[in-house]
């Protein structure tokens, strides 16, 4: 069967530089998940500044190491005091925290999701490696814009602190813009704003800024150094690992 | 000019603020007082407000689902910053394999089962941490404690807070507390006593003036001259940015009574003028009369009022002395210069024909029998006096002070019964701060605060304490499994990882860890307790403070102490100074040192039978009744006064003792009852504010009053009819 080289060269031109017309709104939360969890593993110096409602600022250095969706390594660098400092998680939301001054290692485990994890303005559920297919329901609200898709996301647990998420999706790479957490009341507790970049064939979260609207409390993260598929072996996320300072 | 200036005041009234915090009043001259508010800014501590959930038993579903429902109502408050309660709090503890990081309940899985709950009663009991502050040990009450932010409108905030938990009509009993609350509270209560006894009394001392003048500008100028002399002074208070205080708060009230009265003496002289004596400008001749007296009258009172500015502990006690002088000298002169303004534009003199003849009823059937009493009996009134004076002193020393701010509210007033309830189950509401400077991760101070707490707490008057010390000392544990405390700030700076950004940790040290706190509460309001507990610490800080690691102590049972100690200074002071100053005045401008004190004797008479009747009664001298006996020495005297310097007049005019002391006590005396009637109906009304200090103040002003009323129409026409007899050339 002779196909028209014109239709495949349409049909390539679409799945690159165009979105699919008339998708569900579970495919393109499907696809953002895809995209996230892309790479097969990541490195990158990870740069984390709180911003109190007084303008206090407060910075914390660490490199990160992660592999597929749910191990990372988080080891501190910077403020010195807590240098050396070093978190490990593993699936099923295992936590380990390591402080070089006891020479221990501990398991730690967050029971509360919505808990802020150390001052941040993320909380467990918020770092949740899980994708977001999984655990919310999504519907598409608007797809008018060229550029966006405005998708609502309902949580499917009973014990998501948010009502409802609206999300802003990249129409073109499906990747998040911005997030807007309700709780309660239909109040705007958070807002998350993403930076997505290219580096090699992986789009990623250069920057994100999570503020806590009521308390006017923000967190930005931003990655420098990021390096792709760097063939992270599993020694690296074992607690045996995550006493050896580096 | 009267015009322009009401309605300038008038116009800054819109700008008077209520300030109901006793704190923000404290003076910053007085260490206890500087450190006290230093805390309540830097730690937040004045922030905190306290919902006090009470019922049969805390652990119950339902329970736990409506203190679920307060948390998450208060934490939708825009302004409240943080809530804590027994459903949101964090909970650290140690595991089988580690560390459990979480809250004390699951927020979406509420225990339901007798074995849930008796598995959060004993994470409760056994966490130190929660003693004293979430469930009471007869697990009757549970708290919610929010805080306020820095910036916030509290009282709104606070009003906000009642409103809406109660709106969820939950079966459970809510008490509110904590300094937000009791401000807002106190606020209230100042509003409402404003807004609805100005008016009462405004209508009794109305009442009273139209009984007695029986003419309407005899009833419309006097309170005329009060509303203007109220306006002028609080609008002073509001133009020079000064808050109306739960002690100010009396001001209107005071300048209606006392305002009123300087009028009085204007028109009962221009009445008397009238009647008397054909004089062509009667207003002029009036005028002459009672300049002097009423000058000097003002004068006293001015001087009673500015005895607080010395040795008053707090702001509030100093703002209210000036601005009710203020009020009275503006009274005075207005009473002196507009009303004769007012009767000459009215054109009095076409109404002379209708001058009112003085038989009254005060005149005939109380102030003539009374000086018949005086005239024949002399003796036998100043021995009634002296056994009343001695009976007096004799229980002048059961006098009981105090200074805690529950006794301002009445004994079934819920912030009573929630003060109550945070005594008897939860340690009590009075803080306590042991303020640490150091290096708050170093393991030396934090131990310190450790030894400082434990020694705290052996006292019978603290429950518990709370600081970041034993935070890190549980975190450590939960750690480490063992209760050394870390011998390494890395380890202490580490383990500071787990706390950071922790909504806590304002509360116990401040952004640079430079100084921490710990946090206390004191059971006894027993001033006796406080002092032996100051004592007790005091010991201890002298022993453990060192450069590297210097502690103080605060909280209100030390400002207490304070206070209570100035209330017997600021008493004696003030009553020292105006006495002091009345004497001297009176004799200054009568040209005689002993009319000076002879105007003095009713007066302090009065104090002494006030002081003793204080006793008696077991009223107790505190922040409010301790303004009594410089304002009725400041009013009181002024009775002596008219008194003292009529007899004079008349004494010099006629050299007869009787007819002077007879023309004394007709004549003014007939002033001084219809004054001291509207001015003692007028502070009577005080009888029915919601705020205990205040009923007693205007009982004890009232009752001030009538005694020196009695003083200046009895004891003292005794003593000049004793004195004088000798020198009388018309001796009958």
């Amino acid at each position: 069967m002779k196909i028209n080289p014109y239709l495949i060269l349409l049909f390539f031109s679409t799945a690159i530089y165009g979105p699919i017309h008339g998708q569900n709104a579970q495919t393109l939360l499907e696809k953002m998940d895809i995209l996230i969890a892309a790479p097969k593993d990541k490195e990158a110096d990870v740069l984390m500044i709180i911003k109190d409602k007084n303008g206090t600022v407060k910075e914390r250095e660490a490199t990160l190491k992660q592999k597929g969706k749910y191990k990372k390594l988080y080891r501190y660098t910077k403020p010195e005091k807590q240098a050396g400092i070093a978190t490990l998680s593993l699936p099923d939301n295992v936590i380990w925290l390591y402080m070089p001054a006891f020479g221990k290692a501990i398991r730690i485990s967050l029971l509360s999701k919505s808990q802020a994890f150390n001052g941040t303005d993320f909380s467990q559920e918020d770092m949740s490696g899980i994708p977001y297919s999984e655990r919310y329901e999504p519907s598409l609200i608007s797809q008018q814009n060229d550029e966006y898709y405005q998708l609502e996301l309902l949580p499917k647990s009973k014990k998501s602190k948010y009502t409802k998420i609206n999300l802003t999706m990249d129409k073109n790479h499906y990747y998040p813009i911005k997030m807007e957490y309700y709780t309660k009341g239909d109040k705007l507790m958070k807002i998350a704003e993403f930076n997505y970049q290219k580096q090699g064939a992986y789009w990623f979260a250069k920057e994100i800024v999570m503020t806590t609207v009521l308390k006017e409390h923000a967190t930005t993260i931003i990655l420098s150094e990021v390096k792709f598929d760097q063939g992270l072996s599993d020694a690296i996320f074992t607690i045996e690992n995550l006493k050896k300072e580096e | 000019m009267v015009l322009i200036g009401t309605l300038f005041f008038g116009n800054e009234l819109k700008n008077l603020e209520i300030d109901a915090d006793i704190v923000r009043s404290l003076p910053d001259d007085d260490v206890d007082a500087r450190l006290l508010k230093k805390i309540g800014k830097n730690f937040g501590s004045n922030n905190m407000g306290v919902i006090i959930l009470e019922t049969d038993n805390i652990y119950q579903p339902s329970v736990i689902e409506h203190i679920q429902l307060i948390t998450d109502t208060l934490s939708e408050i825009s302004g409240v910053s943080s809530v804590s309660s027994l459903t949101n709090i964090i909970n650290i503890k140690g595991s089988d394999y580690g560390i459990e990081i979480g809250k004390l309940v699951d927020e979406y899985e509420l225990p339901k089962t007798a074995l849930e709950f008796e598995k959060l009663r004993n994470n409760i009991l056994n966490n130190p941490m929660y003693k004293g502050s979430i469930v009471s040990e007869d697990e009757t009450a549970s708290l919610i404690v929010f805080n306020i932010e820095n910036d916030a409108n509290v009282n709104l905030i606070a009003k906000e807070v009642i409103e809406k938990t109660t709106a969820l009509q939950i079966p459970e009993k809510l008490y509110y507390i904590g300094s937000p609350m009791l401000v807002t509270y106190i606020s209230d209560l100042m509003r409402k006593d404003l807004t609805t006894l100005l008016p009462i009394a405004f209508l009794v001392i109305a009442i009273i003036l139209l009984l007695s003048f029986r003419s309407i500008s005899g009833v419309i100028l006097p309170l005329f001259i009060a509303v203007v002399s109220i306006v002028w002074s609080l609008g002073s208070m509001a133009f020079l940015g000064i808050k109306m205080s739960m002690i100010s708060n009396n001001i209107p009230i005071i300048i209606l009574a006392i305002g009123s009265a300087y009028t009085i003496h204007v028109i009962n002289r221009v009445n008397k003028v009238r009647l008397e004596e054909q004089h062509s400008d009667t207003i002029k001749t009036a005028f002459v009369y009672v300049f002097i007296p009423i000058m000097l009258a003002a004068l006293t009172t001015i001087i009673g009022f500015i005895s607080f500015i010395f040795g008053s502990y707090l702001d509030m006690i100093v703002d209210f002395g000036i601005f009710t002088a203020l009020g009275t000298l503006f009274a005075c002169l207005l009473s002196m210069f507009f009303i004769p303004a007012i009767l000459s534009v009215l054109n009095f003199k076409n109404n002379s024909s209708k001058a009112p003849k003085d038989d009254s009823f005060i005149t005939n059937y109380l102030l003539q029998p009374l000086y018949q009493l005086i005239a024949n009996k002399p003796k036998t009134v100043l021995l009634i006096w002296l056994l009343l004076i001695g009976f007096s002193v004799a229980n002048l020393f059961s006098i009981r002070r105090s200074v805690d701010i529950q006794e301002y509210f009445k004994r079934d007033n819920p912030t009573r019964l929630a003060e109550q309830i945070m005594v008897e189950k939860f340690g009590g509401t009075k803080p306590i701060f042991v303020h640490f400077k150091g290096n708050m991760q170093s393991p030396a101070v934090l131990k310190k605060m450790l030894e400082t707490s434990a020694y705290m707490e052996k006292s019978p008057e603290v429950y518990t304490s709370m600081s970041i010390a034993k935070l890190i000392d549980e975190i450590n544990y939960n750690f480490t499994n063992s209760r050394t405390f870390p011998q390494e700030i890395e380890q202490i700076e580490q383990l500071w990882f787990l706390l950071d950004g922790n909504e806590v940790l304002p509360r116990f040290v401040n952004e640079e860890l430079t100084e921490g706190i710990i946090i206390s509460k004191f059971k006894s309001p027993d001033n006796k307790s406080k002092i032996e507990f100051a004592k007790y610490m005091n010991r201890f800080i002298a022993k453990n403070s060192t450069e590297e690691c210097q502690i103080q102590i605060t909280g209100m049972p030390f400002v207490d102490i304070t206070m209570d100690q100035s209330l017997i200074n600021s008493q004696i002071g003030s009553i020292a100074i105006a006495i002091f100053f009345v004497i001297v005045l009176v004799g200054g401008i009568l040209r005689s040192l002993k009319s000076g004190f002879f105007a003095a004797i009713p007066i302090i008479a009065t104090i002494i039978l006030l002081f003793g009747f204080m006793g008696l009664t077991g009223i107790s001298l505190n922040i409010a009744t301790v303004l009594v006996a410089s304002v009725a020495l400041g009013i009181g005297i002024d009775y002596a006064i008219h008194i003292i310097s009529h007899f004079k007049a008349s004494f010099k005019k006629n050299n007869d003792v009787y007819a002077a002391v007879q023309e004394s006590i007709l004549v003014s005396g007939k002033a001084i009852i219809i004054n001291v009637v509207s001015v003692a109906a007028g502070f009577l009304v005080l009888v029915f504010s919601d705020m205990v200090p205040l009923q007693y103040f205007g009982l004890l002003i009232a009752l001030s009053m009538v005694s020196s009323c009695l003083g200046a129409l009895t004891l003292l026409p005794s003593l000049l009819i004793l004195m004088n007899k000798k020198n009388n050339q018309h001796e009958n």
